[in-house]
């Protein structure tokens, strides 16, 4: 028997023992999963994120990579599915045996996708999935004080959240009488329908009705001419892109008009809305997480690079959000000491606190949530074919277009 | 009453496209005797040729009709003749594996269109796109009501060309007794091969007639295939005017469902009426027309 075989049994032997472990090749590139929808309807949204990951990466690589390791996103397609995306979880945990998960586009899938991660003990780093239940404990059977044994971390703000910005614009400026809700059926959809209604009950707004429906639909007439026969002030509606652009393309058809169409982020922000549905998307309002002229160190930057790198009109809020947990992967990793183990990164992400394009991220616990970065969200408007900061007032980039002339606009 | 009257005539302009959707796959399912899971992503390929046609040549929608629809056509044709055929010659080789590989191709051509497109979503714009016409207190999309009209005129040339031409009536011998018809000196090859070409071609022409509505991106297809499955066993297998029937009650179930009900249920209604039909209606809606 000749010493590489002596060493090749070692080896096994040693890779048996630490079963868990992945220090299979201590010279190879360090491998993180990326869990996204790169196909289905919502492969738009995996492309902007997937795009943005890419360009940590190459940027990491081309400077010597981490500790002299190139750094390697191993990407796992969802398809928009739970089901998927559990199996996509499964797959990067045992076979390709990533230490971290990030990713996480919609809100069941990644809730889904979650419950893998937390059966075996992987961190998840969430970037886009929204809905509260992800980063609460007492959803996955542990308590607010068993931040050791939980390993879900969110780097973008849960949806009961999402309208904070909007709440002060709408008890300052707006002053809403009565408010009529949209929604797709998902969970998403629901979670954020029913904290906005929250916020209405708050600031006495009367709620007309709120409606669900299903994504992908042809027809949306139905639905908005119950809408518009209750007369509201204002319209909430709580959609991915296309559907976004269906609603307001049929809305203007059918002539209905509010004071104003506020769009809870998701579609509303995305390019492809303003694309798709042309002047129909003018002065609509919608909640955001981040906007490139924010006084964020790097965030333009980033805007600027996405845009020379893949063209078409710039990222939005999702990019900002996937380029952020990249680098917080890579501040993570940087701190791990070369110990690439599960349980070190969970341990070095607990200490997290960097600045991204993003914003700071830190995770802390409030409100029974565990490792929930905590952040300010946005008003923007598309003013003339462009999206615009224009609340906070201190912040904003544009001058809030209130009230609307719809006939003027939509001529 | 405005609603109600409002909410079926949306329901019978969308029946209409969903007829002619369902038709193609039933004129397959009758003869070749499998169920084409490639539909939907046909239509998206019709649906990219049209896009393609609009926006670099700007061709309108309507007019890319004459284009686009004897690609597809070829395309069926080319699909049937080299991939499909020769699978149902051979008849060791089982129904099931036919219907394999339409699921095969759909992916195919899923994976082509987002290679060449990205997963980007496009959509036409024209003048008309978003126009309506305003009768009373009723308004009726400009868009759907030119998609219904020729919805309508291109079933109307199918029924004409099925029973009254000898090709139609080849057609129909080989999807009643394939054998039967090639001892009558029916190629049954020659005829497999058209049909399919010509489902393409039907269902292509509800994907030019979609995209002013609707919009377009490489996964759009399979949502239309099961809509063409539900419609194909609602009208009955392989009837063409039960698909017509079918894709009808389901357009005006669906926008039922969506006004007094809830849209959240818009396919949950479908597929309630597809259960009942199999209950009560086990051979499907050609059971009341006999065709």
């Amino acid at each position: 028997m000749n010493y590489s075989k002596i060493f090749h049994v070692l080896f096994v032997i040693i890779l048996f023992v630490f079963g868990l472990s992945n220090c299979s090749d201590d010279n190879g590139p360090i491998k993180i999963g990326v869990l996204l929808p790169l196909t289905g309807s919502q492969a738009n949204f995996g492309e902007m994120e997937k795009n943005s990951y890419e360009m940590v990466k190459e940027k990491i690589n081309s400077e010597g990579g981490i500790n002299g390791r190139q750094l390697l996103f191993v990407y796992e397609d969802d398809t928009g599915k739970p089901d998927i995306g559990r199996t996509g979880a499964e797959k990067l945990i045992n076979i390709d045996k990533v230490p971290l998960i990030t990713g996480g586009y919609s809100s069941s899938v990644t809730f889904a996708a979650c419950a893998v991660a937390q059966q075996y003990r992987t961190p998840f780093l969430v970037n886009t999935g929204s809905v509260d239940k992800i980063t609460q404990p007492s959803e996955f059977n542990l308590t607010e004080n068993d931040g050791d044994k939980f390993y879900i971390y969110r780097l973008n703000p849960p949806v009961s959240e999402y309208t904070s910005g909007l709440e002060s614009l709408l008890s300052e400026v707006v002053k809403p009488a009565s408010v009529f809700i949209l929604h797709e059926n998902t969970s998403f959809g629901s979670e954020g329908a029913e904290s906005f209604k929250n916020i209405c009950e708050k600031n006495n707004v009367k709620i007309l009705d709120v409606k669900s429906y299903s994504a992908g639909a042809i027809d949306f007439k139905p639905l908005l001419q119950n809408a518009k026969n209750t007369k509201p002030d204002i319209v909430y509606m709580i959609s991915y892109v296309m559907d976004a652009a269906l609603l307001m393309k049929q809305s203007r058809e059918i002539g209905f008009m509010p004071k104003l169409f506020v769009g809870a982020g998701a579609g509303y922000t995305m390019p492809a809305f303003k694309e798709n549905a042309g002047i129909a998307s003018e002065m609509v309002l919608s909640v955001t997480l981040w906007h490139q002229t924010l006084p964020i160190e790097g965030a333009l930057e980033y805007y600027n690079n996405y845009i020379k790198k893949y063209g078409g009109e710039g990222p939005d809020y999702h990019g900002a959000e996937a380029y952020a947990a990249a680098q917080v992967v890579v501040d993570v990793l940087k701190r791990c000491d070369n110990d690439y183990t599960p349980e070190k990164i969970k341990s070095t992400l607990d200490k997290t606190d960097i600045n991204t394009v993003f914003g700071r991220v830190k995770f802390s616990s409030y409100n029974g949530k565990l490792h929930q970065n905590k952040m300010s969200t946005y008003v923007v408007q598309w003013i003339d074919g462009q999206l615009k900061l224009v609340w906070p007032e201190n912040l904003s980039n544009a001058v809030f277009s209130y009230p609307i002339d719809w006939n003027q606009v939509w001529k | 009453m405005e609603l109600l009257i409002q909410s079926l005539i949306y329901g019978i302009l969308i029946g209409g496209l969903y007829a002619i959707i369902g038709i193609g796959m039933t004129l397959i399912m009758g003869v070749l005797g499998i169920i084409n899971l490639a539909h939907g992503q046909l239509m998206m390929v019709a649906m990219y040729i049209t896009w393609i046609l609009w926006q670099y040549a700007s061709i309108d929608p309507y007019m890319s009709i004459f284009i686009t629809i004897p690609i597809v056509f070829l395309l069926g044709q080319g699909i049937s003749k080299f991939l499909l055929f020769p699978l149902i010659k051979k008849e060791s080789i089982l129904p099931e594996n036919q219907v394999l590989m339409t699921v095969g191709i759909g992916m195919v051509l899923v994976e082509f269109a987002r290679s060449l497109f990205a997963s980007d979503y496009r959509s036409v714009r024209t003048g008309y796109s978003e126009s309506s016409i305003h009768l009373g207190n009723i308004s009726l999309h400009v868009p759907l009501v030119i998609a219904f009209v020729i919805a309508v005129i291109f079933t109307f040339a199918l029924f004409v060309l099925l029973m009254k031409t000898d090709l139609g009536r080849s057609i129909r011998a080989t999807a009643q007794d394939r054998e039967a018809a090639t001892l009558m000196g029916v190629s049954a090859k020659k005829i497999t091969i058209f049909t399919y070409g010509l489902g393409s071609a039907l269902v292509a022409t509800a994907g030019v007639l979609l995209l002013p509505v609707y919009y377009l991106f490489p996964d759009v297809g399979p949502v239309f295939t099961v809509k063409a499955f539900v419609i194909t066993i609602l009208g009955g297998l392989g009837s063409p005017i039960g698909a017509i029937a079918g894709g009808l009650v389901l357009g005006i179930a669906e926008t039922f469902g969506a006004t007094y009900i809830s849209m959240g249920y818009r396919d949950a209604v479908g597929l309630v009426i597809f259960i009942l039909v199999l209950v009560f209606m086990p051979g499907g809606l050609k059971q009341l027309t006999k065709i």
